[in-house]
């Protein structure tokens, strides 16, 4: 029998162990969690117990929803470890050092129950070695499991099996990692550094190098080294700084002890005095004093510096416009790192490199290029692979590049450049170019459905430059929010009332909705720059009209004869969220950023916002009462309060008792469209409901304590202008009394009253186009 | 006055921090039958005697709702022939079920109450659950619900209490709860209540190590502008309290043992927005009631709502600072609610005993604008 997976052990509480015993506390599963006895230590547990202590206050958290470091129980490996027979997986996260972990293992095979998994965070002691001395059950359940920092945020995890691994053993792990810590699990070899990291430690230092040799400043290097190359903004010394300086050698050391002399990464090694002179005084990056860059607060205020590479000396960081980087905007990759001067030698020299050594492991350390791909993208947060980058600038090009620059050319690049890239489609279905010279179908694990697969085999239903609608099979309709930032706007309500003609009574092709979309953010709103571009030439009405569209749009979908199910994953704000509020469930990637944001703009919620967060409160509200509900929904829209996951967003009652969470983002759009047809078998459109408000007592009493609020400095002046708007709306108006309940469409009717009202305010534009310039909120 | 009334016999919980203090998870009914138990058990008190238990509470909703006194007459295992009823009259609740049960007693109508309070300002919010004020009066007279914050902002600045006068009186306040504290001045009082975390006998609120930096750092928590902070502010505070008031003659017979004689009692109202001078009219009243001064006093007990509104009030009335709060005040002990009153009343009575002096004033003010005071004397 193979055994599933219910209770976890992680040993090792630091910064990796306690974050991988958040996650999986995060899927719902109890947690052992073991750590040494520091010496002399009077509480035995204390390791343990300070990094639960420690996840609640970290920031971004590993821990979706407090009430989850209640999963984590803390112990020590002296006293506790008989407590491993209930564990059903164990996950070593200790000292990267193989007599340490050999004789931890040891120690395990007395108390471990047969059949328990166990598996090594190690990023560097081949599998082999590992497993030296242990038992066959110990052996046959024993795998490594490389997560990447912060488990909760990154998603890759690096797998690596021995040959004595059972492969039932490997498939409940992969399993559990895949659909419980939402990992995107890759399959790697057991070679030093695997892939990831390997690739990666030699990009950062090729990085290093060449800024160091062409003279650039650090603001230049990362400028090329980032955005234009699909690389998170941080580049290469930014990403050092977040990583921290001083684990960087660590990291480097390991790789050099294991990797034969022969391969490049010894070649281009070097350590820089002025890298060991920072870590040294304490510049250890973003955790220390600072490192490349550093927030200098002296004098009282925070001016941002950067190190001179040349200098030593910290300096006001300047903004970098690099030549290369505008050359890009409109020739793409291949005008960045053929651009003549040292930021476009720069592109070219890191990225040649880079791409040329990833080439050259195809095959040892992973199958195939997009396994590489997949890995350099789910752990290093790359908007695309090496192999996807060398596509982009045609991998007949790349090699000749090489060839011209004197540079040697894998093999498999040149096999890639004489066919047709390392990708390509091919009847519907994406395929990599392997090693054997041919095209393979790429591997999606079983039930996984994403919509960029299903753009490959089909056109879309009906499509605009806002929103589209697609056949996901089974007679279910897909909406996917398409603008810039998947804004919505007046076409994207238009293409919400051409899915429910399509979809009608659900007895024709259709009979479900699901509202998803494969954006890094689900929806962040309305459309602020065509309101403010409204607004500012004085179109009051048209501003007026896309509040009615987007009311009736929402009522509608909610009142329609077939079910909607919203999945989103990222930010769902505004807008984005008010969809969410009139979908008949919710089907949310745990990592969902969601709540009604709009009084930051000056704004109330007008699309039924503030009539769902009153309708809810009163319906599932902790606190009963002719106020609370009306309270409740007045702090959370009137604070602007976002959950920071989705688990939090129940708290907030912006999803309810059957709304689910997925935990992988590559299966939201299946979990959703299961849910969509579940719900299909029966289907009842909801009764709207009738909702008792206060009316003006509850305006006096809200206003009552913004204006204590205000007085205290804790709101500002046009807080207390916009949040007397919302007390009116969640009030029920100046009629409302508590004995005769309010229609939806009478709350409705207050928010675009109150919504108008507030678009005509200085104010409100003033905030507008704050948020518009910087991104952040103005406290006028 | 007919009837002499003697309070005799005063038990408290232990005062707690709202919210992050040992009573965040006890129900405040439960706080009352514990100390109402221990008051009976230790006074010796006849307690089929008692003719009502009348409680103080500011927000007698959710958990301390119904009429809670009732209930803790059941609670506590009181005889079921003993009656209860709740007074609100916000902070001076408590105080006026010492006044209520006195003036039944001279009344003619029974010999023996229990007069007490309690509040729970973590599990009931202090606006309670559903704030509905009359709109009607908010537009034509406003300052009737106004924050109590407020309220100690306008005193500061009628009477010129800038913030180092208020962070003196705050530190002041903490060492001399911290040395009463220590010197087991607190041990005779407090009922021990058995939590799911241990037993608590002492109160959390006192912060002996507060400074005028620490005092100093603070932002005002009420106007960006203003001087008030919250370390110059009586804390939001979990407790209960309660008192026996009898006859002298009951007392007497029934050896109990008499902490103070009652001479005066009064209340008055005054402008909502500085409520906190409330005292001044209130012991007034009280004091000409029992025919004394205020240089008559030996003891005085002036609840510290705030450090501006009490250093207004001793302006106001001249008051020798030398004999006012000596165990500390509010500001270091807490101020429940409803449970104020008895513990100032009662703790001027027992500092006269203690100190052997002849007479007291407590008094306190209250939100919306009045004041309350009870003139004590030694038996």
């Amino acid at each position: 029998m193979t055994k599933g997976i219910k209770k976890v052990c992680v040993i090792g509480s630091g910064v990796m162990g306690s974050g991988i015993a958040a996650q999986v506390a995060n899927a719902g599963h109890d947690v052992l969690l073991l750590d040494i006895v520091p010496k002399d230590a009077e509480n035995r547990n204390m390791l343990a117990e300070g990094a639960i202590a420690k996840m609640l206050k970290t920031d971004p958290a590993p821990l979706m929803h407090k009430r989850n470091a209640k999963r984590i129980t803390p112990g020590n490996v002296e006293d506790d470890l008989e407590k491993i027979k209930d564990c059903d997986w164990i996950i070593e996260v200790v000292l990267e050092n193989l007599d340490i972990k050999k004789s931890l293992y040891e120690k395990l095979e007395k108390h471990r129950t047969d059949g328990t998994y166990v598996s090594s965070n190690t990023s560097s002691i081949p599998l082999e070695q590992l497993v030296e001395g242990r038992s066959a059950d110990f052996t046959k359940n024993f795998m490594i499991t490389h997560f990447f920092n912060p488990p909760r945020y990154l998603r890759l995890l690096e797998l690596v099996t021995g040959d004595k691994t059972d492969p039932k053993a490997v498939s409940v792990v992969r399993d559990f990692c895949d659909r419980k810590l939402g990992k995107g699990v890759v399959v790697c070899h057991d070679t030093p550094g695997f892939i990831a990291n390997r690739i990666g430690a030699f990009w950062l230092q090729a990085g290093v190098n060449e800024a160091f040799d062409l003279g650039l400043s650090v603001e230049e290097a990362d400028a090329v080294m980032s955005r234009p190359v699909g690389i998170p903004k941080t580049g290469v010394f930014g990403l050092i700084d977040l990583v921290g300086l001083d684990l960087m050698p660590h990291l480097s050391k390991s790789l050099l002890s294991n990797l034969p002399k022969s391969d490049a990464y010894h070649a281009i090694y070097k350590e820089y005095d002025l890298i060991n002179k920072l870590i040294e005084t304490g510049y250890t990056g973003r955790k220390g004093k600072g490192g490349f860059y550093r927030l200098n607060t002296e004098g009282g205020q925070r001016v941002k510096e950067s190190i001179g590479l040349v200098t030593g000396e910290y300096e006001e960081s300047k903004k970098a416009k690099p030549a290369a980087v505008d050359a890009a905007k409109d020739g793409g990759i291949r005008a960045l790192v053929t651009h003549d001067d040292k930021t476009g030698q720069y592109a070219w020299n890191v990225l040649s490199q880079m791409l040329s050594y990833a080439a050259s492991l195809v095959g040892e350390i992973a199958d195939n290029v997009y396994d590489i791909d997949r890995a350099m993208k789910l752990g290093y947060n790359f908007k695309k692979g090496p192999f996807e980058l060398i596509d982009e600038m045609g991998a007949g090009w790349f090699a000749e590049q090489l060839k011209s620059h004197n540079m040697d050319v894998p093999e498999i690049v040149t096999k890639a450049g004489a066919a047709d890239g390392f990708y390509k489609v091919e009847d519907g279905q994406k395929k990599y170019f392997g090693r054997d010279g041919k095209y393979h179908d790429i591997p999606r694990d079983d039930g996984v459905i994403l919509l960029e697969d299903i753009k490959l085999t089909t056109k879309p239903v009906k499509k605009n430059s806002s929103a589209a609608l697609w056949d996901i099979g089974d007679g279910v309709l897909c909406l996917e929010f398409c603008g810039k930032m998947n804004a919505l706007d007046d076409k994207v309500m238009f293409m919400i009332y051409e899915a429910i003609g399509q979809i009608g009574d659900g007895s024709g092709d259709y009979k479900a909705l699901v509202v998803y979309n494969e954006g890094s953010n689900f929806s962040v709103g309305a459309n602020l720059g065509l309101a403010l571009f409204a607004l500012n030439v004085g179109m009051y009405e048209a501003v007026d009209g896309l509040v009615q569209l987007g009311q009736d749009a929402y009522k509608t979908l909610k009142y329609a004869p077939f079910p909607v199910v919203s999945a989103p994953s990222g930010m769902a704000l505004g807008g984005g969220c008010e969809i969410l509020l009139h979908s008949d469930a919710v089907q949310a990637h745990a990592e969902t950023y969601t709540g009604l944001v709009e009084v930051g703009v000056g704004l109330i919620p007008g699309w039924g916002g503030c009539k769902e967060m009153l309708k809810r409160h009163h319906k599932f509200g902790k606190f009963k009462g002719p106020m609370a509900h009306v309270s409740a929904a007045f702090e959370q829209i009137g604070l602007a309060k976002v959950a920071k996951s989705a688990d939090e967003a129940r708290d907030m009652m912006i999803l309810l008792k059957d709304d689910e969470i997925t935990m992988n983002r590559d299966r939201l759009l299946a979990d959703a469209k299961a849910k969509a047809l579940e719900l299909a078998k029966d289907y009842g459109a909801p009764e709207p409901a009738e909702i008792p408000l206060p009316g003006p007592t509850a305006q006096v009493a809200l206003n009552m304590a913004v204006a204590d609020l205000n007085k205290s400095g804790k709101a500002t002046d046009y807080d207390v202008v916009v949040s007397k708007a919302l007390a009116n709306v969640l009030s029920g108006g100046d009629k409302a009394d508590m004995t005769e309940p309010l229609t939806e469409d009478r709350i409705l009717e207050l928010e675009a009253e109150e919504f108008k009202g507030l678009i005509r305010n200085k104010g409100t534009v003033k905030r507008i186009e704050h948020m518009m310039e910087t991104g952040k909120p103005l406290r006028n | 006055m007919t009837t002499n009334v003697v309070i005799s016999g005063f038990k408290r919980t232990a005062f707690q921090p709202a919210k992050k203090g040992a009573f965040a998870k006890m129900r405040s009914d439960d706080l009352a039958a514990a100390v109402l138990k221990d008051l009976v058990k230790s006074s010796g008190l006849k307690a089929s005697d008692v003719e009502d238990v009348m409680l103080g509470c500011a927000f007698p909703e959710a958990e301390q709702g119904f009429n809670v006194a009732r209930l803790v007459v059941n609670l506590s295992e009181l005889p079921i022939s003993v009656g209860g009823v709740t007074v609100n009259r916000f902070c001076g609740s408590s105080m006026s079920t010492i006044h209520f049960a006195a003036g039944q007693i001279m009344a003619g109508a029974g010999d023996v109450y229990i007069a007490g309070g309690l509040e729970s300002m973590t599990r009931v919010p202090m606006t309670g659950f559903n704030p509905m004020p009359n709109p009607k009066l908010a537009a034509d007279y406003p300052q009737a619900y106004i924050g109590m914050g407020e309220t100690a902002e306008n005193l500061a600045n009628k009477y010129k209490i800038d913030r180092k006068s208020q962070d003196e009186f705050a530190v002041k306040s903490h060492e001399k709860a911290a040395a009463a504290a220590k010197a087991g001045k607190f041990k005779d009082e407090i009922t021990p209540v058995e939590t799911a975390d241990g037993v608590v006998d002492s109160d959390g609120t006192i912060r002996p190590d507060t400074t005028m930096e620490g005092l100093a750092g603070l932002k005002p928590a009420f106007d960006e502008k203003g001087s008030v902070t919250a370390g110059t502010s009586s804390p939001l505070t979990d407790g209960a309290a309660a008192c026996i008031v009898c006859s002298e003659d009951y007392a007497k017979k029934n050896n109990l043992e008499i902490l103070a004689r009652i001479r005066g009692m009064a209340v008055s109202g005054c402008e909502a927005e500085i409520m906190g001078i409330g005292p001044v009219q209130a012991s007034k009243k009280a004091l000409e009631r029992a025919g004394l001064k205020l240089s008559d006093m030996d003891v005085i007990e002036l609840n510290e709502a705030f450090a501006a509104q009490s250093l207004a009030v001793i302006e106001e009335m001249g008051i020798d600072q030398s004999k006012l709060n000596l165990d500390g005040g509010a500001i270091a002990l807490g101020h429940p609610l409803g449970v104020s009153g008895v513990r100032i009343t009662c703790k001027a009575a027992s500092i006269m005993k203690r100190e052997g002096k002849k007479y007291a004033l407590a008094t306190m003010c209250i939100g919306g604008g009045q004041g309350i005071a009870t003139v004590l004397e030694a038996v």
